[in-house]
């Protein structure tokens, strides 16, 4: 195992939503003091429902805002003291990917001007060689390089995904965090841009954080997944071992929610009743207990630590050991010899379809 | 497929923007039972929201012209009906719920007296009347201190919650048929799942057919009797729940079903669909999806008629059912 690249320590962040003139103003406590740490070269996930701060938790990892306590350690260095040359660095090693690629994008700017922007504020290269280096990262991202000329709006919102994937890789960052980076995205074109990220993480060697709430793209990408609940991290293990065997209640109530796409798999048996509570005013104990079918007297007042059980896995709950939690269930019942067969007709077909003709006929669209 | 007259008849429906040159929506033919639940699914842009708002009479004052087509209902013909006829349908025999549930309620009104409006609207009752059926509506939809909501405004209430009153509201008058457009894709996934569970069981309590229209296979196999997935426009393939999850035909189904990630287990790569939907204003003549399609050949240049492969399963591909089909040098399996 290598060591870890990012760590977080004890980090928070509070907001505060509304200060009256008298009285005390409401605070919400977005993230509440998680701790973990992120090793080099893994594809590390981050999920949870909206409002949960994984969103925020990403800012904080790359410090595109402040800490309001704990700490971030990239490679050895806190990042929160961080100013001028030492923060530029900073950015040129860590590129964030964004979940709209219609906001994402400056419609003012051609694609070569975006995807050389980083380039240029980084004093990387002559604009020749710029212009070479945004070349080669269309192509890297399956566009031609000729679509440095054109502007966003004239891309879709795959292709414009991939636009900010090339513009991410620009500066050559060591981590790329990607906040919900295709969840904006159709499944047919969601599956390219996963692909493209896996291939890029390979020939890279980068290290992925991947904030999102899609289950079934994190169990395909994540090496590790922390699951989040209302600011704390709930549980945190091997992506392979949370799905199977969860042993916290929230994420065997998330996997149970989650529609199968399969006949004869259950139909939704929600373990999980009513909304989450309002995060200015969190419960008390543990912050699940409003929801949580287990719950017993001490989880109302105590507020279960993150403690390490087997095989690196962490949970927060008072009765991670004595539960025994449902995972996802692979029922899946092998497909009929026929159906198999077209299935394997199919990937063999798509596979000879070459990068060309595959070119050729994205050109013949356009 | 049965005997009796469907609740719902689709047939030949097209929808076109003036001036283009091929139909948005391209000859879309269905039928539902009462009581059934069709699910209807594809991407974005592929004619399934536009289908809903023609069966609604919801294209009145868009560019969108209903280009053929009927869709019979109960005696009444929904795509040449009258807006006076549609408007007395509407939120009363048809009712309809959309997907951002904070776009479609009223701001300024409160709850109980928006569902009190719908009952009010079409029986005739009293205010007193229509405010105890909103109540008894919040009930069943199981919004928890259902009293006190009554005088709350939308803003006041969780995504989850809005939802569960656009519901309400759509039952409200007992309809024979709910049109529901991604219901659950603003919600999040434990949210989701207490929405969907609820429309089943008001839909097996109520008898009302459903339309449910998604983007996610796997809220169709939840949620399914019947599937037609739509693509560009075009139904490729429809067939009961089981023929379209076990069975699937079309090169689009197929690759739809490969495209994603499974649950079960970290797959290898997975295996796409290349290249991008076309635009509606340069729409293939052909069969839609021979652009991205592995296996299309001269054949597909031809428009694919949907036929029945079986009985209730009907597929629009020249090349189903692909593993008997004849190789050709284009898309052979490489060895």
């Amino acid at each position: 195992m290598n060591a870890p690249i990012l760590q977080a320590r004890g980090l928070m962040r509070h907001f505060i939503t509304n200060k009256p003139l008298f009285g005390a103003p409401s605070i919400v406590q977005a993230v509440n003091g998680v701790d973990f740490e992120i090793i080099e070269g893994e594809t590390f996930a981050i999920v949870g429902e909206s409002g949960c701060g994984k969103s925020t938790l990403a800012r904080l990892l790359s410090h595109l805002i402040e800490a309001s306590e704990g700490s971030v350690i990239y490679d050895g260095r806190e990042i929160s003291g961080l100013t001028g040359a030492e923060l530029r660095d900073l950015r040129r090693e860590m590129q964030f990917i964004f979940q709209d690629p219609f906001s994402s994008l400056n419609p003012r700017m051609t694609v070569g001007a975006l995807i050389g922007e980083p380039l240029r504020i980084h004093k990387i290269g002559t604009p020749a060689e710029r212009r070479a280096k945004v070349a080669e990262l269309l192509r890297k991202v399956g566009l031609r390089p000729e679509h440095a000329d054109r502007y966003p709006h004239e891309f879709s919102g795959g292709q414009r995904q991939r636009i900010g994937i090339a513009r991410a890789l620009a500066t050559g960052p060591r981590i790329v965090i990607g906040d919900e980076p295709v969840s904006a995205l159709d499944v047919s074109i969601q599956a390219q841009v996963v692909n493209i990220l896996e291939d890029l993480k390979d020939e890279f060697g980068l290290t992925l954080i991947i904030i999102a709430h899609d289950l079934a793209v994190i169990r395909h990408v994540a090496d590790r997944v922390a699951v989040m609940y209302l600011g704390e991290i709930v549980e945190l293990g091997e992506a392979a071992e949370v799905f199977a065997a969860p042993a916290h209640p929230y994420t065997e109530a998330l996997l149970s929610a989650i529609p199968i796409p399969a006949t004869g798999a259950r139909k939704v048996q929600t373990k999980i009743e009513g909304d989450p509570p309002n995060p200015i005013s969190p419960p008390s104990g543990c912050r699940f207990h409003t929801r949580c079918t287990y719950v017993q007297d001490i989880c109302r007042t105590e507020r279960p630590q993150l403690r390490d059980m087997d095989q690196g896995r962490r949970v927060a709950c008072h009765f991670a050991d004595n539960m025994s939690l449902e995972g996802i269930r692979t029922d899946n019942q092998a497909r009929p010899p026929a159906v198999a067969r077209r299935f394997a007709r199919y990937s063999a077909a798509r596979a000879s379809m070459t990068a060309n003709t595959e070119s050729a006929k994205l050109e013949k669209e356009e | 497929m049965t005997a009796s007259k469907p609740l719902l008849d689709v047939r030949g429906l097209s929808i076109r923007v003036a001036g283009a040159a091929r139909p948005l929506v391209d000859d879309v033919s269905f039928s539902l039972d009462a009581g059934e639940t069709l699910c209807i699914v594809g991407e974005s842009g592929c004619g399934k929201s536009l289908t809903a708002l023609a069966l609604m009479g919801l294209l009145e004052g868009t560019p969108l012209r209903i280009d053929g087509g009927t869709a019979e209902f109960q005696e009444t013909d929904l795509l040449s009906a009258p807006q006076a006829t549609l408007r007395a349908l509407r939120g009363d025999r048809i009712a309809m719920i959309f997907q951002e549930p904070m776009t479609s309620l009223n701001p300024a009104l409160k709850i109980g007296d928006q569902i009190a409006e719908a009952v009010c609207e079409h029986r005739d009752v009293s205010r007193e009347a229509g405010r105890a059926r909103a109540l008894e509506m919040l009930k069943r939809v199981r919004i928890p201190a259902a009293e006190s909501r009554l005088d709350e405004y939308p803003y006041q209430l969780s995504g989850g919650m809005r939802q569960r009153v656009m519901i309400a509201m759509a039952l409200a008058n007992d309809p024979a048929l709910l049109i529901a457009d991604e219901p659950t894709t603003a919600l999040d996934v434990t949210i989701q799942a207490q929405i969907l569970d609820l429309m089943r069981n008001l839909g097996r309590e109520t008898g009302a057919a459903q339309i449910m229209i998604t983007h996610d296979l796997g809220v169709v196999a939840e949620m399914a009797d019947k599937v037609a997935v739509m693509y560009a426009g075009r139904i490729v393939e429809a067939g009961t729940v089981t023929q379209i999850f076990d069975d699937p035909q079309h090169p689009y189904t197929l690759g739809l079903m490969s495209s994603m990630p499974s649950l079960a287990g970290r797959s290898e790569r997975l295996v796409t669909i290349p290249g991008t939907v076309p635009s509606p204003l340069d729409m293939p003549v052909g069969c839609r999806f021979a652009p991205r399609c592995p296996f299309a050949d001269a054949a597909c240049e031809a428009p694919p008629q949907l036929v029945d492969l079986e009985a209730g399963h009907r597929v629009a591909c020249w090349h189903a059912p692909i593993e008997q089909a004849e190789p050709t040098p284009a898309w052979r399996e490489t060895a």
